[in-house]
C-alpha cells in the first residue's frame, strides 16, 4: 500500500454565500478524514449532512472556504488530480443521442485516450459492467440500473486508482443493487480504492472496510468499519462444545477463571451500521 | 483491467494542458446534441420561406426585386443566427449541469476552458452549417432569379424594339450588380460574426446566471443595445447631455455591450453596394477582439463557478 493517501480532507469548510437577502450557509464544517489507497470507504449521513458537499470538494468542482481536499497528494484544486479519478454521481444522464460505446469513447477521449486502446478499453467496460448487449443502443432508452452501470463504465474508462460514488444504487432495482455491490468488491480486489456514499447501510456494511458518518456538516464517527460497531461496554463470549448444563453455569465457570471449558474468541458483540447510523446522526447539532 | 499502481499518481503532476483535440471532442457532441434538437426541419423550412420570398416579389422592376428579395431573405437569416445561437447557448450549460453530464465531464482531467471552448465551437460549428446550406441555396435562387429576370428584361426590351446592344448591356450590368456576387457571401460572413459575437455573450451571461430565461432575456437586450452602440457613444462624447447618473449607466452599457452595428452590411449589399475587403478584415477584427475578451472574462467567471 502507498503511503501517499488516495484521498485527504484536511480540516474542509464549505460556506455557500446568501443570496438576495438569505443568509450564508455552512455546509460542511471543520471534517477530516483520510482514504488509504486500495481500501473501500463509505461516507454516510443524512440528506443535507454535507457528503455531496464534500465530494465536490474532492473532485475539485467545489472550492474550500477553509481546509484543502487533495487526491493521491495533489491538490484537488489541480486539474492533473483528476487523471487518477472516476465519478459517477447520482442519477447520471448522458448525452441521449449517444450509444452506449460511443458514450464510452465520449468520456474516454475526453482523458486522452484514443484508437485501439480506447475501443479495447470501452469493450473491456462494456463487458465488465454487463452492458455488452446493449452497447449499440441509445442512451436515452436504457433504464436506471443501465445507466447507473453505464455511468460505472465511463467512471472506469481511463483506469483511474480511485472511483468516487455517489448513491451508485440510488433507484435501482434489488438486482441492479447488487451487481454494482459485487462490482465495487471487485474493485478492491483490483487494488482501486473506492469512496462511496449510499443509503443502504445494509450494502455499506458489506462492502466498506472504514466508514465516516456525518451529520450536520461534521464528521461524528470515523473509523474502521468493525471497530466502529463494536459495542464498547459489553463483552461476548464464543464456546465451543458447550453443554446445555455448561451454559447454565457460564457465569460460575466465569467467576471461577478456570474450567475444561475452552473460551475461542473474546470481544465485542456487533451492533449493526445501520444502528450506529441512527445513533449518531440523532446526537444533538453542535453549536 | 490492469492493477491499480496509486504510487504512480503521486508522482504524476505533470499540468493537464490546453488539448484541441479534448476541444473538438466537446464541440462535435455539442453539435450533435443541438442536431437532435431538431434543427434541421427548422432550416428547411427556412430554405423554403427564403424560396418562397424569391420569387414571391411583385415586379415593380427587376433591380428592386432583387434587392427586396436580398434585403428580406438576409434579414430573417440574421434574426435566425441570432435567436439560435442565443436560445442554444442558454440552454446548454443549464441542461449539462442539469443531467449531470457537467459532472462526469469535470470529474475528468479536463480544463474548464477547453469546456467552454468545446460548447461555444459547437454551437458555432451548427450555425456556421446552417448558414453554409442556407448561402448556397440564396446563391441559386439569386442566380435563377437574376438569368430568369434578364431574360424577361431582354424579351420586353426586344417586344418594345428597344433591345439595342447597349440596352441589354445595361440591363445586365444592373442585374449582375444587384444579383449574385461575392457580396452575397460576405454579407452571410457578417451575419455569422455577428451570431458569434452574440453567442459568446451568451456563453458569459449562462455562466453567470442560473436561469435559462434570464440568459435569454439579457442577451437579447444586450443585442438590440449593441445595435444603438453608436448612439450611447455619441451621448456619451456630449459633456452637458445627461444627469451623472445616466451618464455611469451609459458608459457601464458602451463597455458591457458590444458594436453590433460594426456587422451591419446587409443593407449596403442589398442596395448592390460593394463590400471592400478592408471592411471583411475590419469586422472579422474587430469580432475576434469581443469574442477573444467575452471569453477570457467567461472563463474567469466559470473558473470560480461552484458547480
Amino acid at each position: 500500500m502507498s503511503a501517499t493517501p488516495a484521498v485527504s480532507v484536511n480540516h474542509l469548510t464549505k460556506v455557500f454565500k446568501g443570496h438576495l437577502g438569505k443568509g450564508a450557509f455552512r455546509a460542511v464544517h471543520d471534517v477530516s478524514f483520510t482514504v488509504e489507497a486500495g481500501e473501500v470507504y463509505g461516507l454516510i449521513g443524512p440528506n443535507g449532512s454535507g457528503k455531496s458537499t464534500t465530494m465536490k470538494a474532492i473532485l475539485g468542482l467545489l472550492n474550500p472556504t477553509e481546509g484543502h481536499t487533495s487526491i493521491f497528494g495533489i491538490p484537488s484544486t489541480e486539474v492533473a488530480s483528476r487523471r487518477s479519478v472516476g465519478f459517477l454521481p447520482e442519477n447520471p444522464y448522458f448525452y441521449k443521442h449517444l450509444t452506449g460505446r460511443e458514450t464510452l469513447h465520449f468520456y474516454g477521449k475526453l482523458c486522452g485516450m484514443s484508437g485501439a486502446p480506447l475501443k479495447s478499453r470501452a469493450q473491456e467496460m462494456l463487458a465488465l459492467t454487463g452492458l455488452e448487449d446493449a452497447a449499440t443502443r441509445r442512451v436515452g432508452g436504457y433504464s436506471k440500473g443501465m445507466l447507473q452501470r453505464l455511468g460505472l463504465a465511463q467512471a472506469l474508462i481511463h483506469e483511474p486508482q480511485l472511483l468516487v460514488l455517489d448513491e451508485p444504487t440510488a433507484g435501482v432495482d434489488p438486482s441492479g443493487s447488487r451487481i454494482i455491490r459485487d462490482l465495487i468488491i471487485e474493485f478492491r480486489t483490483r487494488g482501486i480504492t473506492v469512496l462511496v456514499t449510499s443509503h443502504l447501510l445494509e450494502q455499506m456494511q458489506e462492502v466498506c472496510d472504514r466508514v465516516g458518518i456525518m451529520a450536520h456538516g461534521r464528521m461524528v464517527r470515523e473509523g474502521r468499519l468493525d471497530e466502529l460497531i463494536a459495542v464498547e461496554n459489553q463483552t461476548e463470549l464464543v464456546l465451543e462444545n458447550a453443554s446445555p448444563d455448561l451454559l447454565a453455569k457460564i457465569d460460575a465457570l466465569v467467576k471461577a477463571e478456570g474450567s475444561g471449558t475452552r473460551l475461542l474468541r473474546s470481544g465485542h458483540p456487533r451492533t449493526t451500521l445501520e444502528r450506529l447510523f441512527i445513533e449518531a446522526t440523532n446526537e444533538p447539532k453542535k453549536p | 483491467m490492469s492493477q491499480a499502481l496509486p504510487s504512480s499518481a503521486a508522482a504524476s503532476v505533470a499540468p493537464v494542458r490546453f488539448s484541441p483535440r479534448r476541444v473538438w471532442t466537446l464541440a462535435y457532441a455539442t453539435m450533435t446534441q443541438l442536431m437532435r434538437m431538431k434543427i434541421l426541419p427548422f432550416l428547411l423550412l427556412f430554405c423554403a420561406l427564403v424560396a418562397a420570398m424569391g420569387f414571391g416579389f411583385s415586379t415593380i422592376n427587376p433591380e428592386q426585386q432583387l434587392s427586396q428579395f436580398k434585403t428580406m431573405s438576409l434579414g430573417v437569416l440574421q434574426v435566425f443566427s441570432i435567436v439560435f445561437g442565443i436560445v442554444a447557448t442558454a440552454l446548454l450549460l443549464p441542461k449539462d449541469l442539469e443531467d449531470r453530464t457537467l459532472y462526469t465531464i469535470l470529474s475528468k482531467p479536463v480544463p474548464r476552458f477547453d469546456y467552454l471552448l468545446g460548447k461555444l465551437i459547437g454551437v458555432l460549428m451548427l450555425i456556421a452549417s446552417g448558414l453554409i446550406i442556407i448561402d448556397a441555396v440564396l446563391s441559386l435562387i439569386l442566380w435563377l432569379q437574376q438569368s430568369m429576370l434578364f431574360a424577361s428584361a431582354v424579351s420586353q426590351l426586344h417586344s418594345e424594339n428597344q433591345d439595342s446592344p447597349e440596352a441589354v448591356a445595361q440591363m445586365r450590368e444592373i442585374l449582375a450588380r444587384q444579383g449574385l456576387t461575392w457580396n452575397l457571401h460576405w454579407a452571410v460572413w457578417a451575419i455569422f460574426l455577428k451570431a458569434t459575437v452574440v453567442t459568446t455573450v451568451a456563453l458569459l451571461l449562462s455562466c453567470i446566471a442560473s436561469s435559462t430565461l434570464f440568459t435569454i432575456v439579457i442577451t437579447f437586450c444586450i443585442t438590440i443595445i449593441g445595435h444603438g452602440h453608436a448612439m450611447i457613444r455619441e451621448f456619451l462624447l456630449q459633456p452637458n447631455l445627461g444627469s451623472t447618473s445616466i451618464r455611469i449607466v451609459s458608459f457601464l452599457l458602451a463597455a458591457i455591450c458590444p458594436d453590433l452595428a460594426q456587422f451591419d452590411v446587409v443593407d449596403s449589399v442589398a442596395n448592390g453596394e460593394i463590400v471592400p475587403w478592408s471592411a471583411v478584415y475590419e469586422m472579422t477584427g474587430i469580432a475576434a477582439l469581443y469574442i477573444t475578451v467575452y471569453l477570457f472574462v467567461t472563463h474567469l467567471v466559470f473558473v470560480e463557478k461552484e458547480l
